[in-house]
């Protein structure tokens, strides 16, 4: 009935974060290739 | 009129002797709001409701709104399905029916101790007043962002009126400025509200729990939910299974809107120095103003 | 910062009004003159438009005597919002923010390419925000308290809905100053022209902080829903998600807009101005579809920061995904491939594809998504008197983009003389 204490990482989710950023510089430099690219 | 006259005459009327109990202490303290030191609140033990909807009717009564029939059979059928707080019932009592059998809940107004509502009003229509009511006034302009910040859903609107008001538990305002208690306290025959300071009322609660812990979970709802609240409930099962939200968190409502609040300043200053900086950055020198006319004809030039 | 620009607004509102004393007579005549319609007047789109107008006025008058409940609207007491917040002010506004982005583009970013349209963009910013807030009135419950939090007794300084209110109106003033050169031009008053001029840069910067504190304040309102707006789209970042927003939301509306405006008003705009008017449309996709990756970026890391990636599998989660793929990533590609090629069809599609996605990603905030848990059955949906009142003030501020278009060169070449300034 009572309610114990669950630890609950705030800081969870930053690992998977950083990484989601990581791949957002790669394809930003892809995506930023292909909104310059001349028409051929 | 000075301050202290003010205040002198407002008192006059209600000052009384420091001798009244738990049941009515407004009578020991009240006179004016700024002088009331603690939020005011009411202890709701629903392991003694009897779901005699006797609250309902004085609520209703008290209050000006349309008053229930409460006889035994509609009582009985009423209670069949789960019902809010509307804009006609400030109060309502719900029938859950759970292992200990039916458990009768009073809902209303929770008046937090930080109320999401009060923070989101742009004309301070809702307010928290120092005694702890929660209160509505006329000079609100109706745009129902109170709905919207309220955790509990409690403001309702008068859809139906052309000159609509927010509906609302007020606990009592003007019961309590003249003296008194809220007219549920006061009707209620098994003694499941207790009106009082919060402190008192959740030292009662404590009480309560510590004096049958078998009978009671050990909790107390509102103590910490979205920072405190000056309802407090307690409960013989847990919460969620007599229609509370256990997700609500132990933040104060009003918090969450502080991030946006306080960069307020900040890009006032901020954002025209940056781009005044730009704009300043990016002339060319030989440019003699920035008047839109001369990019005009620079723009004309190069078109033709 | 605010109070200085406050009290030059205020003389520029005397100055503006002062000409229109001094020859009252001739300023009447002038504009009786203008008032009158030009041209055929029973073209298809008035034919169209003019019965949902007048059966939209007819409604408003009923809504103010009878209250906002039904038949009028569906809101209800889970519902407090509904389409007139969510599209009419929430979306309206995100869809006139084209005017601050570009305004911080041209005046100081002083990409020149851009200052053809700036003008037509300002008019439609400007008008959004005056039918917008014309549109609160009607969804307030107490309209006749609106001027509360403006000279009332007691501001509630502390609330979010307090700063949008101020941040609109002061809006409001700043674009028109930032209009008002052009309207100098249309009375021919060259002295005022020249003053309004000179205070547009001061405009323009006021102009971009207040929209960016109240795009991204319009979500800081619905911050206090925590446990109302499903986890998927709650985020206590959600004003940062909408100012993002606000940018390609505002351009897609530029691009949908400028497209439009330069079919129906073609005649007021010369060859060259027509070629040119491609690369402008270019440079905004280019704009757009950068704006869209680094927004589609930030809704993938907040997805994951606030724990809701398990509700992707549920129909909320679809939901969730058609959003932000088919309405920002679909989109945002199209706008890149339509720059690369110059393709501007493709362009003009995805602005429309984007458009729509803004309308379900506010609605979703003010709606959908909000108290998403109540039954199907009992939803808030809009109501036909609901949409029909949406209508006519949509079409009300065609017409009054429409009736100074067509007087104001706003798309066409400004007089010789105000060319001639500086
Ligand atoms: S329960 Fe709702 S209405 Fe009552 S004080 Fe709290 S936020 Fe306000
Ligand atoms: S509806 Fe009235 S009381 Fe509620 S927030 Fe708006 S102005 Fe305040």
């Amino acid at each position: 009935m009572e309610e114990l204490f669950t630890y609950t990482d705030i800081f969870a989710t930053k690992g998977v974060e950083y990484l989601i950023i990581i791949a957002f510089f790669i394809l930003i430099v892809a995506f930023w290739g292909l909104v310059n690219m001349r028409p051929q | 009129m000075d301050r202290r006259n003010f205040l002198k005459i407002f008192g006059s009327g209600v000052a009384t002797a420091a001798t009244g109990n738990l049941l009515n202490p407004a009578k020991t303290n009240a006179s004016e709001d700024n002088q009331a030191t603690e939020f005011y609140g009411i202890l709701v033990d629903t392991t003694r409701c009897i779901g005699c909807r006797r609250c309902e009717k004085a609520c209703a009564e008290a209050n000006g709104l349309p008053v229930p029939d409460i006889d035994e059979l509609t009582n009985k059928s009423v209670l069949e399905k789960m019902r809010r707080t509307s804009d006609t019932q400030y109060t309502i009592i719900n029938r859950y029916d759970t292992e200990k059998g039916p458990i009768y809940v009073p809902k209303r107004c929770m008046h937090c101790n930080q109320p999401g509502c009060a923070a989101a009003c742009l004309v301070k229509a809702m307010r928290k007043r120092p005694s702890g009511h929660v209160t509505w006034d006329a000079n609100c302009i109706g745009c129902r962002l109170c709905m919207v910040s309220c955790p509990f859903d409690i403001p309702k609107f008068e859809y139906t009126k052309a000159m609509p008001r927010i509906q609302k538990c007020n606990l009592c305002y003007d019961r309590y400025k003249k003296g008194g208690i809220p007219a549920c306290v006061e009707v209620c025959p098994t003694q499941v509200l207790v009106f009082g300071t919060r402190r008192q009322i959740l030292e009662e609660g404590k009480r309560r729990i510590a004096a049958d812990p078998d009978k009671y979970v050990n909790h107390i709802y509102g103590e910490y939910e979205v920072g405190g609240t000056s309802h407090l409930y307690l409960s013989s099962v847990p919460f969620e299974q007599i229609g509370f939200r256990k997700d609500l968190g132990t933040v104060p409502y009003p918090e969450y809107s502080t991030g946006f609040l306080f960069a307020v300043p900040f890009i006032f200053v901020l954002w025209p120095i940056a781009m005044l900086g730009i704009n300043r950055a990016t002339k060319k020198d030989d440019e003699s103003g920035h008047g839109e006319n001369h990019e005009n004809k620079e723009h004309e030039k190069g078109k033709h | 910062m605010a109070g200085e620009k406050l009290d030059t607004v205020a003389i520029v509102e005397e100055k503006d009004d002062s000409p229109k004393i001094k020859n009252l007579s001739d300023f009447w005549t002038f504009l009786k003159k203008e008032l009158k319609p030009r041209g055929n007047i029973a073209t298809p789109f008035n034919l169209i438009s003019l019965p949902i107008m007048i059966l939209g006025y007819i409604f408003i008058v009923y809504r103010l005597a009878a209250g906002l409940g039904k038949p009028i609207t569906n809101l209800n007491q889970d519902f407090p919002w509904g389409l007139w917040i969510g599209f009419d002010v929430v979306t309206g506004v995100a869809f006139a923010g084209g005017a601050y982005v570009l305004c911080f583009v041209v005046y100081i970013l002083r990409a020149e390419k851009y200052h053809a349209i700036i003008r037509a963009t300002v008019l439609n910013g400007f008008l959004a925000y005056l039918f917008y807030a014309g549109a609160i009135v009607l969804d307030i419950g107490r309209w006749w308290n609106i001027y509360n939090p403006m000279i009332g007794n007691s501001f509630g300084v502390n609330a979010v809905m307090f700063l949008v209110a101020w941040h609109f109106f002061l809006y409001m003033l700043a674009e028109l100053v930032e209009f008002s050169p052009t309207i100098a031009e249309w009375l021919g008053m060259k002295r005022l022209r020249k003053i309004l001029g000179s205070l547009t840069l001061g405009a323009v910067v006021f102009g971009i902080c207040l929209s960016t504190l109240h795009q991204s304040g319009l979500a800081a309102l619905m911050i206090m829903a925590k446990n109302k707006i499903h986890p998927l789209w709650y985020t206590e970042f959600i004003p940062i998600l909408y100012f993002v927003s606000s940018i390609f939301a505002g351009l897609s509306m530029v691009i949908f807009e400028g497209s439009i405006s330069h079919k129906v008003f073609g005649d007021q705009i010369d060859e060259a101005h027509h070629k040119h008017y491609d690369d402008i449309l270019v440079g905004l996709a280019r704009i757009c579809s950068v704006a869209m990756f680094g927004y589609f970026f930030l809704k993938i890391i907040l997805l994951v920061h606030e724990h809701a990636v398990p509700y992707l599998n549920s129909p909320m989660g679809y939901w969730f995904l058609l959003e932000i793929i088919g309405f920002v990533l679909v989109p945002c590609f199209m706008f890149a491939h339509g720059a690369q090629q110059r393709n501007t069809s493709t362009i003009k599609f995805a602005a429309v594809i984007t458009m729509i996605g803004i309308i379900i990603n506010r609605l979703n905030y003010t709606f959908i998504a909000y108290n998403w848990y109540v039954p199907l059955s009992q939803k808030y949906w809009p109501a036909p008197m609901e949409l029909i009142i949406t209508a006519s003030i949509i079409l009300t501020e065609i017409w009054a983009f429409r009736w100074i278009v067509n007087r104001m060169p706003v798309l066409k070449e400004p007089p010789a003389w105000a060319r001639k300034l500086h």
